[in-house]
């Protein structure tokens, strides 16, 4: 017997709900993922670093050249590397443990106006990340000991793309681990797309508000 | 690419009359023309310089580690550049690199370095070798005698450092040494002018009854990269002056030859009417080529059969004679080399007073060992082989044929002295004419890529010549030495490059493929002892350093880093017996320091990692400036501090 068009109608919202918990879920692991992978790289090149140093930033810290770069950093008074964000680096597993699993919580939870709420969150992540580092950035450029042997006027120095320090042409782009995060976030933003379509037909459309009345999968028909 | 275009280029000079030829650009090729006609170079000299000439950032493919002579120390030599890369002091005190000046080094060169309870500061070095792993040099270490002091050093090739110096307690010169057995399990030296064992007084009219040589078998640890003295041994040998050595390897493994030059056992004059050594000791028409059979030493070592001489277990001669671990076969007189083949078939010696290189055939002299087929035995027993029975043959190289380097093909190359010329020639087919390549000038040793190896690589071989007389700027009456750069993968031997080696005399080197080297760039974890190859219990950290005083005992717990000394004020009392603990906090590549403390004749050299420790009385009252002694950055003068030794009673 030939499915009737409601019938039709149910088994590609089921289908579409479970593409949206299959997308947050990869979302999650992939904003979960970046915790263990580097975030952002810094290069710096000299003369007498013919390799280039590297600055290699993960959420729980800095790695590569990073006594050599606060070796040199000292002569122009700035913070040792180590000093940096150190309630961030202590609390980046729960940030990001906490962000993946708000994702998939909220998938299940979320009513039809906060759908979008799970792609906000893992959007944070990212974008926390770059204001952070920015600030973080700018305090190491502003904040020099003024009894270095090198004065400089403060700097910023460059978070994206090539920048100069006195004989250091610098490079920095965005790593593996940020570039996972961003996947998350966009797979979030399918399956909040993906979410909406399925809410719009959903027979509770009328009922639902901030929570889900039958979290996303246990469908009332 | 230079080779070809160069060759395209005299391709096209020789055209340039001709209508169709292009015109000679106005670049490279117009001015290595006027270049060549200016400075006198021939088309030979220009491709001698495109084989040699290595651009900057360009590395080389070899590394000849050359002995230093009576420098006493070791020049590692880039080839086919003939730069010279380094200097490595092994037997006396060298500033830059801080051996020998305060630091830990110090334990090494005087206290080590003792011979008999006596201070010795200089060594006369000359035959190093490096270490082997199946016949094949591995990279790891270096072993290097003192023929002076009979001396052993180990430098370890992951920092180019002399770690270790042993004193041979058996005998009063060495010559034949430091040579090692293919998987370095010995480190063999040998003696070269006898005298009674053990630093012991005979007069010379006992020579022959008292006066001994001794080969002694080093025990190498390769595991803490250090010689295990508590379990080498030695076989006692007769008289007759010692000379090179080599160890047998692959079908050979297990035995060692060594030629020597006085069967006549001359002591010189004694004071009477006899000859001079140099006439006594070339009496003879032959003279003994040892050959030890070390595993069968081996066997008797482990059932006890030694004498303990001076704290070393030593095979008697008689026991030696009895159980043929020593057996004899007569070479022609004053023998010189002694170099076994890469197939380890045949052992190869020249003669400094004859004109043949001689070609022992191993598997010969075993059967006839096996076989107890001897001629004779001579004064102290010991079984003589037949020569004819002994040999493949003898060719004919020139006058004075001293020592044998082989290539991959087939050829082995040899030094001949007073011919000054390399001679090439087929140790497998002994009747294939020869080929002599004049050499300047009295070429001594000779050395070739991995040629002491089982599979040398050819391509380069080296002369290490006596004297160079007019081949540099005079800068005498003391000339320096000369090495020359000889090609020999073409089908005639060019020589390509002259190097003048301008501190010691050098003898032996060896030339091993570069990427063989495993060499650090830093000492890691910062404070790693590099006499322990661990961290010190006195190393400090960044913020932990301090200044700890216990009555007349002051130390200093100092970091190192650019550009400051972590404290950089010490204040002590004249009479304090301090001590330094330095720590370099650097890990990057090249970024040594140095400490060096005005008047007090310290200087330590500080390279990424490394821990110092330099312990000294503060006998002298007043202020003495410390300073970094490597320009280490753009404040290194200002990297120094202050050494305040208060007067007494002030």
């Amino acid at each position: 017997m030939k499915p009737t068009p409601v019938q039709l109608m149910r088994t590609w919202e089921v289908k579409r709900r479970r593409v949206v918990v299959a997308l947050s879920v990869m979302a999650a692991a992939c904003l979960g993922g970046s915790w263990f992978l580097p975030w952002w790289t810094f290069r710096l090149f000299a003369p007498q670093y013919p390799k280039g140093l590297s600055l290699v930033i993960h959420l729980t810290g800095v790695q590569g050249d990073v006594a050599e770069i606060d070796t040199i950093n000292h002569y122009i008074g700035m913070h040792s590397l180590a000093d940096s964000a150190l309630l961030e680096r202590a609390a980046s597993h729960w940030i990001v443990g906490l962000t993946a699993a708000a994702v998939v919580v909220l998938t299940f939870l979320a009513g039809r106006k906060l759908g979008w709420l799970g792609m906000v969150i893992g959007l944070g992540l990212p974008l926390g990340f770059v204001i952070d580092t920015t600030y973080w950035m700018y305090k190491s450029g502003h904040d020099l000991d003024d009894r270095a042997p090198i004065t400089l006027k403060p700097f910023m120095p460059t978070v994206i793309g090539d920048g100069k320090v006195g004989q250091f042409l610098t490079e920095a782009w965005p790593a593996v681990g940020f570039w996972l995060a961003v996947t998350g976030v966009v797979l979030l933003a399918i399956a909040t797309w993906q979410r909406a379509r399925v809410c719009r037909v959903c027979p509770t459309h009328d009922e639902c508000g901030t929570t889900c009345p039958h979290r996303l999968l246990g469908h009332p028909s | 690419m230079l080779v070809p275009s160069l060759l395209l280029f005299f391709a096209s000079c020789q055209n340039a009359g001709a209508p169709t030829a292009p015109a000679p650009t106005a670049g490279t090729g117009g001015g290595l023309a006027s270049i060549m006609a200016e400075r006198g170079l021939s088309e030979a000299d220009v491709l001698a310089a495109a084989k040699t000439y290595t651009p900057t950032g360009k590395l080389d493919d070899y590394v000849i580690f050359g002995s230093g002579g009576h420098g006493g120390n070791i020049v590692v030599i880039g080839v086919p550049s003939m730069r010279i890369l380094k200097y490595i002091s092994v037997f006396g005190p060298e500033p830059w690199q801080g051996y020998g000046y305060g630091g830990l080094g110090d334990d090494v060169l005087y206290e080590q370095g003792k011979q008999g309870g006596k201070e010795i500061t200089w060594g006369d070095v000359h035959h190093p070798n490096l270490s082997e792993t199946g016949g094949e040099y591995d990279g790891n270490f270096l072993f290097l005698n003192d023929k002076a002091n009979a001396r052993v050093a180990v430098i370890d090739l992951k920092d180019f450092m002399t770690k270790q110096i042993v004193a041979n307690p058996l005998v009063m010169s060495d010559h034949g040494g430091a040579f090692v057995t293919p998987n370095t399990d010995y480190v063999v030296e040998t003696s070269q002018y006898a005298a009674p064992l053990g630093g012991k007084f005979a007069t010379l009219d006992k020579y022959e009854t008292e006066y001994r040589g001794a080969a002694v078998f080093w025990k190498f640890d390769k595991v803490k990269g250090r010689i295990d003295q508590e379990n080498s041994w030695a076989i006692e040998l007769p008289p007759y002056a010692q000379d090179l050595a080599d160890a047998g390897k692959l079908v050979s493994d297990g035995y060692v030859f060594i030629n020597s030059w006085n069967s006549e056992m001359s002591a010189g004059t004694e004071g009477k009417d006899k000859p001079f050594t140099e006439s006594g000791a070339s009496q003879n028409d032959m003279d003994y080529l040892h050959v030890i059979d070390w595993k069968k030493a081996e066997t008797l070592v482990a059932a006890g059969k030694t004498t303990t001489i001076n704290g070393i277990r030593v095979i008697s001669l008689a026991d030696a004679a009895a159980e043929h671990v020593l057996t004899f076969v007569g070479e022609p007189k004053s023998p010189h080399g002694c170099d076994v083949t890469p197939d380890g078939t045949a052992v190869v010696v020249g003669g400094k007073l004859d004109t043949h290189a001689t070609i022992y055939d191993i598997a010969k002299m075993q059967d006839l060992i096996a076989k107890g087929t001897f001629t004779g035995k001579d004064k102290f027993g010991v079984d003589i082989m037949d020569f004819q029975a002994s040999i493949r043959g003898q060719k004919e190289l020139g006058l004075g044929p001293l020592h044998t380097v082989y290539d991959e093909k087939g050829f082995a190359y040899t030094s001949v002295f007073l011919d000054s010329t390399v001679v090439k020639w087929n140790w497998k087919n002994l009747e294939e004419p020869i080929e002599a390549l004049g050499v300047q000038y009295n070429i001594g040793h000779i050395t070739a890529a991995e040629g002491d190896t089982i599979s040398p690589d050819g391509k380069y071989v080296v002369a290490m010549n006596k004297m160079s007389q007019d081949r540099y700027v005079n800068v005498g009456p003391l000339l320096p030495q000369s090495f020359q750069l000889i090609d020999i993968s073409g089908p005639t031997m060019k020589v390509i490059y002259d190097m003048p080696i301008p501190l010691g005399e050098p003898h032996y080197s060896q030339m091993m493929k570069a990427d063989k080297l495993h060499t650090i760039t830093a000492y890691t974890p910062a404070g790693t002892n590099p006499y322990t190859d661990t961290k010190s219990e006195f190393a400090v950290a960044s913020g932990e350093e301090k200044i700890v005083r216990n009555g007349k005992k002051v130390d200093v717990y100092m970091s190192v880093i650019r550009s400051h000394f972590t404290p950089d004020n010490i204040e002590v009392n004249e009479g304090d017996e301090v001590t330094l603990h330095l720590t370099s906090m650097e890990q990057a590549l090249d970024q040594t320091h140095g400490f060096a403390i005005d008047m007090y004749n310290v200087n330590v050299s500080m390279e990424p990692g490394k821990y110092e420790e330099i312990t000294f009385v503060a006998d002298r009252a007043g202020v003495f400036p410390f300073y970094c002694t490597e320009f280490c950055s753009a404040l290194h003068l200002e990297m120094m501090g202050y050494l305040l030794v208060k007067p007494n009673g002030a």
